[in-house]
């Protein structure tokens, strides 16, 4: 089928044509022989029974008579018909009587007739006919006739047929293919024209119309069609071309995209801005490509240009041109001007332009210049110069790709800037974390420093007590005793100013400090003496030498401070310079004034082991130390921490393996205050009748004792309620008590409850407060109500006195009054 | 004395003819139908029949060798309408009206004497004599092997007026007159 579908339609008309021819030929032929075949057969059945019915007739009588022999003579006479295959009389009964078989066929007759009639059987036809006498049957007549002449009819008739189609076949071949032209001919050259739009891809040719039948009409729709492609066909490689050029843009767009991609990235993990420029000046010269490209930085007073940056291989043509870098380019009235306006310039031809800066650029042989303006927030802060030698180089591509760059480059220096910024803000964040952390470190310590100083101050207070009665009280002391007792009496002044200054470090000291005038000469000199045993005799125990220098400045201008503190500096420091020098070496301590009579200074040099980098660096910071488990990591700090306190600085110069020199600088002050005028002895008040109330019994028998040797009567109370009942019974006996003396911390009732029920008793009785914690109080102004006078411990027989003058005076002040050489207590 | 030397035949041929009324030979059987058949291929003249309806008479001359079957034979029978009756006699007078009359053997010596008799209108005469179709008669039988066949003289049948078909000559034997006496009389 798809054979026939794939042949010429010539072809195919003439199959149509012919294929018709065929069947209605066949169809014809066939009806034709299927009448021949019924008529011959009801002929040869009319023949064969008239046949019968003429043997029946002329073999009836020898029936009758049963003459066989005459009977079979009559049947022999079928020999003259061929077709007769054999023939047979049966008698009345049925049985047969004679038969005829033709020669040469081997046939059996039927041994008894069948109903009268004929039929066709096997290609033959039997028949059988009655034979009658006067109108009575009298048997039967039976013809076997062979059809075999129908056969060779029907050949006979086939072969005529056959020839007759042949030729009406070749016949209708000729009139067919002539007949069909008028329809083919249009068709195929219909066709032959599609075939060469098809292969020459030539939409102008148009196929020729030849009538106004159907096959006209579809050639003007072809014809029509191929119009409608050919201008299809314009339009479409018109938008291709189109398209092929947008692509093309596109491409070279992204590839500047990917660049400006790639840049950016470069830039991002960069941090500084120089070679942010490097990176993205490089890189434009080798990607975009450029002739020359530089950045160049703004400088907005200046109003001039610093080149920073200049490309690898615009190195050369910038030495020409004196671009180098951190040369500087006046701004001029042409595009560089505007360009610091943040605008983008292009100078397609800049030997055009008669300004400075491009003809100088042009003298170089270049002749496209774009500058770019670098923007942080709507600020120039840089210009990137790009230049070809191609005028007119830059397509807009480029220079929006140009300036977009610019604005990743002014983005990323943003980002650097923002950075160092970032990176400033974390190391304050950091070291403002360590101050803190730093504080919170020694307001720990100093909690703890306070209990301890507490305890201290209790501990110490009778050896302070009986040293200064001892003195005070005794005028026949022998000079040694007295010369002891000083000593004691001072190193217990020390402890107690080291115990206050443990508290110190969780609080910064107010700023009106009791500053005294201090000769650090003569300091020098007492520290020196202080600290022998340490730098002397100790070190020779082991086989150390160790020698002291002392060069002191003369006519060294007294500085303002607190000498018990500086005295506790300079010994630390020389302990460190000792402990520095294990091996021995020389100690030196050098008071020297500066050229303007401004500062003190005061040198301790070792030519110790020296400190590195880093331990310079800390070593005061406070439990910072190199010592070991001999170090506290206290010592620097204390100093540091006085020194601060005093207005100083501290400068320590270090070599590793050469020594150490800590230089202290104290100012000088502009002009030096009058001495105060120490009450060495308050007046000796008259007896009073005093009442001490403690927990702790050696204060109490200490104090009672001290002021006892004064001439005062006086009763002592053990514990805050004892002290009550003291006072309320001397009350009821009208023996009032002049002043109350009660210690703060006791247990169950303590001074505040003490003093509060004394001033209920008797509003007028005045209370001193006596406390180890004295200092703290006093600082934090928690003087509790009902106290006349806070006294910190150890109590001091000066400070006593004094309070005692001025409390039944009736000026009584809140606090240690300014004359006494407690510092701490103000 | 013709009739005690018939009876002293018939004596000496009794024991067959004893047998004969009940069952006739097969050889009459035949003989029966076939005088039945010559009735079919042979034509009167009209006059021999007084009227249309007038039956066809059948004379047995003579003893009778069929017993049933010539009954038989023509039993429900009837040709151009006319019935068919068998007559029996041992004169030729009662054999008159006969159409057809077989002359038995038992007549075999009065041939000559009965033929003359007969002979004088149209009647078919048919005998088993041997010779009788030649000497007088019209048709005689004779045995050929097991079969019986007949002689036909149609000189004498046409002088009698009797119309002998086509098809029943040819199947008899032609014979012509001889001579009328002479055998007979030997």
């Amino acid at each position: 089928m798809s054979r026939h579908q794939d042949l010429p339609i010539r072809k195919k008309l003439s199959r149509v044509i012919l294929l018709t021819c065929t069947i209605v030929l066949l169809m014809a032929c066939a009806s034709l022989a299927a009448y021949e075949v019924f008529d011959f057969r009801r002929a040869i059945a009319r023949d064969s029974t008239v046949l019968a019915e003429i043997l029946g007739k002329n073999t009836r009588a020898a029936l009758a008579f049963e003459d066989d022999v005459a009977a079979q003579e009559m049947l022999n006479a079928l020999q003259a018909e061929p077709h007769v295959v054999s023939a047979g009389l049966y008698n009345r009964e049925g049985g047969l009587f004679v038969h005829y078989i033709r020669s040469q066929t081997s046939i059996t007759l039927p041994a008894h007739p069948e109903g009268d009639g004929h039929r066709f059987e096997n290609g033959e036809l039997l028949v059988f006919r009655p034979v009658v006498l006067r109108g009575k049957r009298i048997g039967t007549i039976y013809l076997q006739v062979d059809l075999a002449v129908i056969n060779s009819r029907l050949w006979l008739f086939g072969a005529i047929a056959g020839i007759i189609l042949i030729i009406a076949l070749l016949v209708a071949l000729v009139l067919s293919h002539r007949l069909q032209r008028p329809i083919t001919d249009p068709l195929l050259a219909l066709a032959d024209t599609a075939q060469v739009i098809a292969q020459r891809k030539d939409y102008s040719v148009r196929a020729i119309k030849q009538g106004n039948d159907e096959i006209g009409t579809l050639t003007d729709a072809f014809n029509a069609m191929v119009t409608g492609i050919q201008e299809r066909e314009s339009a479409l490689h018109a938008e291709i071309a189109e398209r092929k050029l947008a692509e093309h843009r596109v491409q070279a767009q992204l590839a500047r995209l990917d660049q400006l991609h790639q840049i950016t990235r470069a830039t991002g993990e960069r941090q500084d801005l120089r070679s942010i420029f490097q990176v993205v000046v490089r890189s434009l010269e080798d990607h975009l490509p450029v002739d020359f490209c530089c950045m160049c930085l703004y400088d907005e007073a200046g109003h001039t240009l610093t080149v920073t940056s200049v490309g690898v291989n615009s190195e050369s043509l910038a030495a020409e041109l004196a671009l180098t870098e951190n040369s500087t380019i006046p701004i001029d009235q042409n595009g560089l001007s505007r360009c610091v306006r943040g605008e983008l310039v292009y100078e397609p031809r800049i030997a055009d332009v008669y300004f400075p800066f491009p003809q100088r650029l042009a003298r170089g042989g270049l002749n496209a210049l774009v500058a770019a303006p670098l923007l942080i927030e709507s600020k120039v802060f840089g210009v990137l110069i790009a230049a070809r030698r191609q005028s007119a180089s830059f397509s807009s591509g480029e220079c929006e790709f140009l300036k977009q760059l610019s604005e990743h480059v002014a983005l990323a220096a943003h980002q650097a800037q923002l950075y160092g910024a970032l990176q400033q803000a974390y190391d304050d964040l950091r070291q403002s974390q360590q101050t803190i952390l730093q504080q919170e470190r020694l307001r720990a310590l100093g909690q703890m420093a306070s209990g301890i100083a507490h305890d201290i101050n209790n501990a110490i207070s009778p050896v302070t007590l009986y040293t200064e009665s001892l003195l005070d009280t005794e005028p026949n002391l022998s000079p040694r005793a007295r010369d002891y007792l000083t000593t004691i009496q001072h190193a217990m002044e020390d402890v107690a100013q080291t115990v206050s200054r443990m508290r110190e470090f969780y609080r910064q000291r107010e700023p009106q400090l009791s500053l005294l005038p201090v000769d650090l000469n003569r300091l020098v000199d007492q520290v020196l003496n202080l600290t022998r045993v340490r730098w002397s005799d100790m070190p020779l125990q082991n086989g150390v030498v160790i020698e002291l220098q002392t060069e002191l400045a003369q006519a060294l201008p007294s500085i303002l401070g607190i000498e018990s503190e500086i005295r506790e500096a300079l010994t630390n420091l020389i302990f460190n310079a000792v402990d520095a020098m294990p091996n021995g070496g020389t100690l030196t301590l050098r008071t020297r004034i500066n050229a303007n009579s401004t500062q003190v200074q005061v040198e301790i040099i070792d030519t110790g082991i020296g400190m590195n980098d880093d331990t310079r660096r800390r070593c005061l910071e406070p439990f910072f130390t190199t010592k070991g488990e001999r170090g506290t990591g206290l010592g620097l700090a204390m100093v540091y921490g006085t020194l601060q306190r005093h207005g100083a600085e501290i400068e320590i110069d270090s070599t590793l393996g050469r020594g150490t020199t800590m230089r202290l600088l104290f100012p000088v002050p502009s002009a030096t205050p009058a001495t105060p005028v120490v009450i060495s002895s308050a007046p000796a008040t008259s007896r009073l009748r005093l009442l001490i109330i403690d927990d702790d019994p050696l204060i109490i028998r200490s104090l009672s004792n001290a002021l006892e040797s004064e001439g005062h009567d006086v009763c002592a109370a053990s514990g805050g309620q004892a002290g009550i009942d003291a006072f309320i019974k001397a009350q009821n006996t009208n023996l009032l008590f002049d002043i109350v003396i009660t210690d703060l911390g006791m247990p169950y009732v303590d001074g505040r409850k003490v003093s509060a029920a004394i001033k209920a008793a008797s509003p007028r009785t005045p209370v001193i407060l006596l406390t180890g914690w004295g200092e703290r109080m006093t600082a934090e102004g928690d003087i509790p109500p009902h106290v006349d006078q806070v006294l910190s411990k150890p109590p001091k027989l000066r400070e006593l006195r004094s309070s005692f003058v001025h409390l039944l005076n009736g000026a009584p002040p809140r606090s240690s009054s300014p004359g006494t050489d407690n510092p701490l207590a103000p | 004395m013709l009739c005690l030397v018939c009876g002293l035949l018939w004596f000496t041929a009794s024991p067959p003819l004893v047998a004969a009324p009940s069952a006739p030979a097969r050889e009459y059987q035949v003989k029966a139908v076939f005088l039945f058949n010559f009735l079919q291929f042979v034509e009167w003249p009209a006059t021999v029949f007084p009227d249309q309806n007038s039956p066809i008479r059948i004379g047995v001359l003579g003893d009778d060798p069929f017993g049933s079957a010539l009954e038989e034979a023509v039993r429900d029978e009837a040709i151009n309408h006319r019935r068919l009756i068998v007559n029996r006699s041992h004169r030729v007078e009662d054999l008159r009206d006969c159409q057809l009359v077989f002359i038995s053997k038992s007549e075999n010596r009065r041939i000559d004497a009965i033929l003359p008799l007969l002979n004088s209108h149209p009647v078919l005469t048919v005998s088993e004599v041997e010779g009788f179709a030649r000497h007088g008669g019209v048709i005689a039988f004779y045995q050929d092997g097991k079969k019986v066949r007949f002689e036909i003289n149609i000189g004498t049948a046409q002088r009698l007026g009797l119309k002998m078909s086509s098809e029943l000559l040819r199947l008899g034997k032609i014979v012509g007159q001889e001579s009328l006496t002479g055998d007979f009389s030997k």
